[in-house]
């Protein structure tokens, strides 16, 4: 958590009595007001809040300036619903995109190679290790687009509870002026409404149903546009590989990779040869119990394990009786 | 008799004189050690004659080379935790209760000496000292020539297991036996005839009664009872006053029995073997004693057995000295036979701690007749218990008697009663026994047996800790006749006789209707009381009842025709008739063969087959009045599932049609020309597919809000296979595609589309293929590549992958060997144990069940269910292979309600008795998993505690011997520390409830509770019913979505559905599920969510407790917050500084999120917290 700063005294700025405080850290919390359903007496004014502040990354992006980072998000906030609520109620800023930290279900990964040699001045971006074309070297597969895509099977995603979002308005000026409308109307003791996601209940699971069989017409090409791009990946990523059989590491060594001039050793092979070697070094050496003091010491040895097992048997039993007490037959 | 006594002992002695010395005089004190030295003297002996340095110190030495002799360290490290927990200790608890004896043995070395009187002069002096005398059945006659008389003991002397040190402590209180010798001169020659000791017996006992009661030197309470329930040997019975006072030996826990000895040789012997008679039949002159009177063997050994009292202390003494393991032995006989419920009583079976100890001392004398020793002194006592089980388990004492030096005894052959005749001391051991209580021994010996002959699991717990003997999971059915239905006379004279006979009668009528529909029949008779030493023996309670439990063979015991003899066979088929009645018929089967026969309706409707015979022929053969008061229960869960009763022959017959239509799918697949590649494997992988559904699987299943079930297909190998996982996913959607062409072409009846999976995951299996039938049925098809497999590996070792990648492919891989390769290999096993265990199908269909309704289900999955009622049919020790769904179903719970998961593995040896049946308890096949693969499974679950010692990950181990990982069904917390914590909760309630109904079903036996006086009833419904109040949050889901709301919406007429053609689309819509899901993936940690998935009616959320508190602001607490000022005095200050927030859940937002996502799902919200 970073360290406190000031904010306005809320208290004396407020109107109301409310106990809720307007600001943690250098967030402001903003109330959501919520849609009304039937909910026990308790829960029926039940309010939400948003926890807002400039958006300001570890490592700074392009977009980082233009943008505000909000906490605790609602489960059914939608880039439209956020992007409503700046624009009707918080002073209408234009809202480009919004960025979730979560969604449910999960965002597909894609498998990386971990960046060994090089700093982080790419890890900002969070992309893979070259660039070669137009398109990321990823471990395995393709980085998808349109055309490879499967078929999307849920009709929208849900954010898991307490989740956040990074909104980046259009220009520097309207994150500023959102930010600003923020802070009036927490200042002034206002909320706002909350504007429900789009889609959900019986709708979104009868959705689903449907979109888990997508056409078949458009499983097939979207297959085929998939194999196409996978071939020129294969591709690319061979080009990759032989030219790490070409550079050695900072140690001078080469890496070992997939795809040689004689072709990768299988690692079944190699442990198979392995067990070969060594059944054929026990045949040839001296057996076990060629020499007495081999005998002599295979006895101790023996007993030695004996004794080990049965400290290991009484120490059990020690546990066991520790755990349930008395060793008494059943009443 | 006493060996002198060791040096240690005496100083002993003198500390205790002085303790006693306030209430006795010195020189008593003395004598009264007799009891004390006579006592403590086998055990001083024993240890210091013995082997002094291997009893005292456990070393290590010990230990490591005995466990050869005690199958195990583990076996032997308990054995001796055991033995130190049930021995008394012979201290300062037990010494209240030895001062008690020395004082009774002071009051009756006072009493003095009553001149001869006849009986009637008898009866009535005694009554004015308030005693009536305790006369056995047939009371004597009035006008009976002899004199009854009362002279001081000839001795008096503690007896039984406690001088010899091989009592163990109960709980209703270890009895003490104290036995007083009649003088010799009371008795003539001929008093052995005709009950006439038993009245002298009688006689003095009350005399001694009187004498003890009119003594005011102690305030012990005085009662009658019977020795063993035979009513022939009345006993005194001494409690401690419990007032606290310098004679109270509450404290001790136990009581006093005084018993009566009479010399030995005062009869002659040979008048007493079993072939003798002694009681001359009415009217006949003693002259004519002779050939023709049939023997008394029963009242023989009566009279023997008051004549070997003292005999047998010192035979089963000298065995002591010679046999150092012989008292701990006699020890573990002793929990064996309680822990199974067997006693010296009469009713409760005639062999007990007394029978097992002389038996086992007979058996240790070398027998010259017969060969060597059964057992040498020379065995751990661990080899002693084994092979005196063995022993009894195998030897067919009934047929052929154990003599023991007696070569010309004769036996009368008038029943199957066991007998192993002691020779020296002329008695037959086992003349308590009855035909039934033997079998019932061999069968529980048998058991035994064959459980410790397993080397793989230690089975101390289900030898000696289980108490086997609860009806409810020991027998599958249940006859109670109350005692009135047999319509005896409790005044007459022969009551005991006859119903001795009653049961005899009964007994056999029902094993020779039975035959091998039953494995055991057990008669449990009501328990008899002591009485009030002023009145006479009470009658028995005509309202109590007899339970005739019976273990079932579940491959006979529903078969609808029993084969009688042939009709060529006059006299055989003549007696069939007899016996069956109108039930016999003539009948002529499909092999040409023409016999005759009983037959049983098998109709749903009627009632169980067995049910059936037993009132048959309780009616045919006893009365209609004992058929008509009868009770029978069996399987009382049973009907709790559909088609959870075993039918016929087969308890998976509701799983044949998806079963055959799954052949057909198989075939027309494998018909299809055209694939790119040959199929090789189709495997079924779904637990509809191994017979473990709740519901079995309908034809409406293409309806049915379920998904459809699992099948995977392999393909040939092929090297056109991309080698990248994603690029293979894709593949194999290809693949489907084509396959879904293929089908629709060759099978233009069948609705067959892809659907898609894992959209998160794209190294996993992205598509499946949905088949309907036109049946109805309904599958989902996937497609195994094991290259997968090598690929996944690979990752994961691949260094030069990030770690997010590789922990990905970890997850991956954990998933592609559970889907593809465990589940059908788990499936495969299944169908076959369902087919070979009768039982198993219906019993993991209950227990499903079961954890369904308490909304258990979502966090287990099914696998495991089904592997932990496997377990109970594989290692169903100490009971026999349940043979209904309601045992194997009771019993799982039981062991679950034991199952410590922190610390235990569950292991299931799938091959361990895949070659033998289930009956046959003999039987040993080869076993499949060594001790080595156990502990293997063993280190790689301490391994993960060690990793994960907070059980985040893996909570509970399952590992069976074809999955040694252990974590293939329980990873990802599936279930979470707390649900499994629920499990154990729940199931121990459940437990406890069986068990406070078995209880109450004893007390209803005995009488001592009316029927009408039971305040509620058990039904077994109420082991289900979950409690809503127990969760936070409650979402009724609206009628309209849930099972029970749509079978009643259900369209009236079936074509217009098909015309519709609204089904296959809806094939596993389930709204309700999924919005569940949604939940537990949105919520994570903050919420635990149970539902029933059988019926999604409601769903229940649990705050999880580490969320609901107050906590410091911070910017991802993972769950809804709302801010709130740190509460705190002198609010006036508080919330200018950030420090002071704090943020809690915000569970009304949260409830409003649930509203928003369910919709119209939602009916209502109940919130209890």
């Amino acid at each position: 958590m970073p360290t406190t700063k000031t904010a306005k005294t809320s208290r004396s700025s407020k109107p109301k009595t409310t106990s809720t405080p307007t600001t943690v850290s250098d967030f402001t919390i903003l109330p959501l007001t919520l849609p009304s359903v039937v909910l026990p007496e308790i829960y029926a004014n039940a309010s939400h809040y948003l926890y807002i502040k400039p958006h300001a990354p570890s490592h700074p992006t392009a977009s980082a300036d233009r943008s505000l980072f909000i906490a605790n998000v609602p489960i059914d906030a939608s880039e439209s619903n956020i992007r409503a609520l700046f624009a009707e109620q918080l002073g209408g800023s234009r809202v480009e995109s919004v960025e979730f930290d979560s969604a449910v279900p999960a965002v597909a990964g894609v498998k990386r190679w971990r960046d060994i040699n090089k700093g982080g001045d790419s890890q900002g971006e969070g992309r893979g290790k070259k660039r070669k074309r137009d398109e990321d070297i990823v471990a395995e597969g393709v980085v998808e687009d349109k055309e490879s895509r499967l078929p999307q099977i849920w009709p929208g995603e849900l954010r898991a509870s307490g989740g956040t979002a990074v909104v980046i308005f259009v220009d520097e000026r309207s994150a500023k002026g959102a930010l600003r409308e923020v802070q009036r109307v927490v200042k002034d003791g206002r909320s706002a409404r909350w504007i429900e996601g789009e889609g959900l209940g019986l709708q979104r699971y009868e959705k689903h149903h449907a979109l888990k069989y997508p056409p078949k017409e458009a499983l097939q090409s979207s297959i085929n546009a998939y194999l196409t791009q996978f071939n020129r990946a294969e591709i690319a990523r061979n080009r990759l590989r032989s030219k790490q059989r070409s550079v050695p590491d900072e140690d001078g060594f080469i890496t070992v990779v997939r795809g040689g001039r004689t072709g990768p050793a299988r690692l079944e092979e190699a442990e198979k040869k392995k067990a070969e070697l060594e059944e054929r070094k026990k045949k040839n050496g001296v057996k076990d119990d060629f020499y007495r003091f081999q005998t002599r010491e295979k006895r101790k040895e023996a007993e030695g394990e004996l004794r080990r097992k049965f400290e290991v048997d009484k120490r059990r039993v020690e546990e066991m009786k520790m755990r349930r007490g008395k060793t008494k037959p059943q009443a | 008799m006493a060996p002198p006594v060791p040096k240690r002992r005496k100083l002993q002695h003198v500390e205790e004189s002085v303790r006693g010395a306030d209430s006795f005089a010195g020189d008593r004190v003395q004598v009264q050690h007799g009891i004390t030295q006579e006592k403590q003297t086998p055990s001083s002996n024993a240890q210091d004659g013995g082997r002094p340095h291997k009893r005292r110190d456990q070393t290590i030495q010990d230990g490591v080379y005995t466990a050869e002799v005690y199958k195990s360290n583990m076996f032997k490290l308990q054995v001796d935790e055991l033995l130190q927990q049930v021995k008394p200790r012979y201290g300062k608890k037990e010494a209240p209760a030895e001062n008690a004896m020395r004082t009774l043995k002071g009051i009756i070395e006072q009493l003095p000496g009553r001149a001869p009187v006849s009986i009637s002069e008898a009866e009535t002096t005694l009554k004015s000292h308030g005693i009536a005398i305790p006369f056995p059945n047939p009371r004597p006659p009035k006008d009976a020539k002899y004199k009854l008389q009362y002279d001081r003991p000839s001795s008096i002397n503690a007896t039984g297991s406690y001088p010899l040190k091989i009592a163990t402590r109960a709980d209703n209180g270890m009895a003490i036996d104290l036995v007083v010798t009649m003088p010799k001169a009371l008795f003539q020659e001929k008093d052995y005839l005709n009950h006439r000791y038993f009245y002298k017996r009688a006689y003095y006992l009350a005399c001694l009664a009187a004498g003890i009661k009119a003594c005011k030197d102690h305030t012990f309470r005085v009662s009658f009872d019977c020795l063993n329930g035979n009513q022939l040997q009345p006993i005194i019975v001494i409690d401690p006053s419990g007032d606290g006072d310098a004679n109270d030996f509450s404290g001790s826990k136990c009581l006093i029995h005084i018993l009566l000895a009479v010399p030995e040789k005062t009869f002659v012997e040979r008048k007493m073997l079993p072939s003798s008679n002694c009681v001359r039949p009415k009217g006949v002159e003693e002259e004519s004693e002779g050939k023709t009177l049939s023997p008394t063997p029963f009242y023989n050994a009566t009279l023997q057995s008051d004549a070997t009292i003292t005999a047998y202390l010192k035979f089963l003494h000298a065995t002591n000295t010679t046999c150092d393991a012989y008292k701990d032995a006699c020890v573990l006989g002793r929990v064996w036979l309680k822990q199974r419920g067997f006693g010296s009583e009469l009713r409760k079976g005639g062999f007990g701690n007394f029978e097992w100890a002389a038996t086992m001392a007979v058996l240790l004398q070398p027998n010259p007749g017969a060969g060597g020793s059964p057992l040498s002194t020379g065995y751990s006592s661990y080899q002693l218990f084994k092979a005196t089980l063995q022993f009894l388990a195998y030897k067919s004492l009934s047929k052929k008697p154990y003599v023991f030096q007696a070569p010309d005894v004769t036996f009368p052959k008038a029943d199957a009663s066991p007998i192993i005749f002691d020779g020296p001391r002329g008695l037959n051991v086992l003349f308590k026994m009855t035909p039934w209580s033997y079998s019932r021994l061999q069968l529980e010996a048998k058991s035994t047996i064959e459980t410790l002959g397993d080397s793989t699991f230690d089975h101390f717990e289900s030898t000696f800790i289980l108490k086997t003997n609860l009806l409810k999971y020991r027998y599958d059915a249940c006859l109670e006749i109350p005692m009135s239905a047999f319509g005896l006379d409790p005044t007459s004279e022969e009551y005991d006789e006859e119903l001795v006979e009653a049961c005899r009668k009964t007994y056999n009528i029902l094993t020779r209707a039975l035959t091998d529909r039953v494995t055991a029949l057990n008669f449990l008779m009501p328990d008899e009381r002591g009485w009030d030493v002023s009145v006479s023996k009470p009658l028995e309670d005509q309202e109590r009842s007899i339970l005739i439990n019976v273990a079932t063979d579940p491959s006979n015991a529903n078969r609808a025709v029993d084969h009688g003899p042939a009709a060529e066979n006059k006299k055989e088929a003549a007696s069939f008739r007899q016996f069956w009645g109108d039930k016999a018929e003539l009948r002529r089967f499909k092999d040409g063969s023409i016999l005759e026969s009983v037959v049983w309706s098998l109709k749903d409707t009627s009632a169980p087959v067995l049910e059936q015979i037993v009132l048959y022929i309780l009616e045919k053969h006893l009365s209609t009045q004992v058929a008509d008061k009868a009770r029978f229960t069996s399987d009382s869960f049973a009907h709790l599932i559909p088609s959870g009763r075993i039918q016929a022959q087969s308890g998976v017959s509701s799983f044949l049609p998806s079963m055959n239509a799954l052949a057909i799918v198989e075939k027309d697949i494998r018909a299809l020309e055209g694939l790119p590649l040959q199929i090789r494997h189709i495997f079924a992988a779904d637990s509809r597919l191994r017979y473990s559904t709740v519901e079995p699987p309908t034809t409406t299943m293409a309806r049915s809000i379920h998904a459809p079930a699992s099948i995977v297909v392999q393909f040939e190998g092929s090297a056109r296979w991309p080698d990248d996982l994603c690029a293979i996913q894709r593949t194999k959607i290809a693949f489907l595609l084509k396959l879904t062409d293929l089908l629709s072409a060759a099978q233009p009846t069948y609705s067959a589309r892809v659907g898609l999976e894992n959209p998160s995951q794209p190294s996993q299996n992205q598509a499946y293929l949905d088949i309907i039938l036109p049946s109805g049925f309904a599958f989902r098809l996937r497609i195994h590549h094991d290259r997968e497999a090598t690929l996944l590996d690979r990752q994961l070792k691949d260094k030069s992958l990030d770690g997010q990648s590789r922990e990905s492919a970890a997850s991956a891989l954990a998933v592609y060997k559970r889907d593809f390769v465990n589940t059908p290999a788990h499936t495969q096993v299944l169908q076959t144990l369902c087919t070979r265990f009768l039982a198993l199908s219906p019993a993991i269909r209950l227990t499903k069940r079961w954890f369904a309704s308490h909304l258990l289900s979502p966090h287990f999955s099914s696998e495991l269910i089904e592997l932990l009622v496997v377990r109970t049919f594989l290692q169903p020790h100490p009971w026999p292979v349940p043979s209904c769904a309601t045992t194997g179903f009771l019993r799982t719970l039981a062991w679950i309600s034991r199952w410590d998961w922190r610390h235990v593995p569950l292991i299931v040896d799938f091959s361990s008795s895949f070659s033998n049946s289930p009956t046959d308890l003999e039987g040993t096949g080869p076993k499949g998993m060594k001790s080595e693969d156990i502990e293997k499974i063993q280190t790689r679950f301490e391994a993960w505690r060690r990793i994960d010692p907070a059980m985040n990950r893996v909570v509970i181990f399952a590992a069976t011997n074809l999955d040694t990982e252990g974590t293939t069904w329980t990873d990802k917390s599936r279930p979470e520390k707390v649900v499994a914590a629920r499990m154990t909760s729940l199931a121990k309630a459940t437990t406890n409830l069986i068990k406070a109904e078995d209880d109450m079903v004893l007390s209803l036996m005995n009488g001592d509770v009316e029927q009408s006086e039971r305040t509620e009833v058990f039904t077994p419904e109420r082991l289900f019913v979950s409690q809503p109040q127990d969760y936070d949050i409650i979402i009724h889901i609206s009628s309209k979505y849930t099972m029970s709301g749509k079978k009643k919406s259900k369209p009236a007429y079936k074509n217009l559905q098909i015309q519709n053609g609204a089904g296959n689309t809806h094939c596993g819509f389930n709204p309700a599920e999924m919005f569940a899901r949604d939940l537990q993936s949105v919520y994570g940690d903050a919420l635990l969510w149970f539902w029933n998935p059988e019926n999604v009616d409601y769903i229940a959320g649990l705050w999880n407790p580490t969320v609901t508190g107050q906590r410091g602001w911070k910017v991802k607490p993972g769950w809804n917050s709302n801010p709130l000022f740190q509460s705190r005095k002198g609010s006036e200050k508080g919330g200018q500084e950030d420090q002071g927030i704090e943020i809690q859940v915000n569970k009304g937002a949260i409830c409003n999120e649930i509203w928003r996502l369910g919709g119209e799902l939602i009916n209502t919200i109940d919130v209890n917290r």
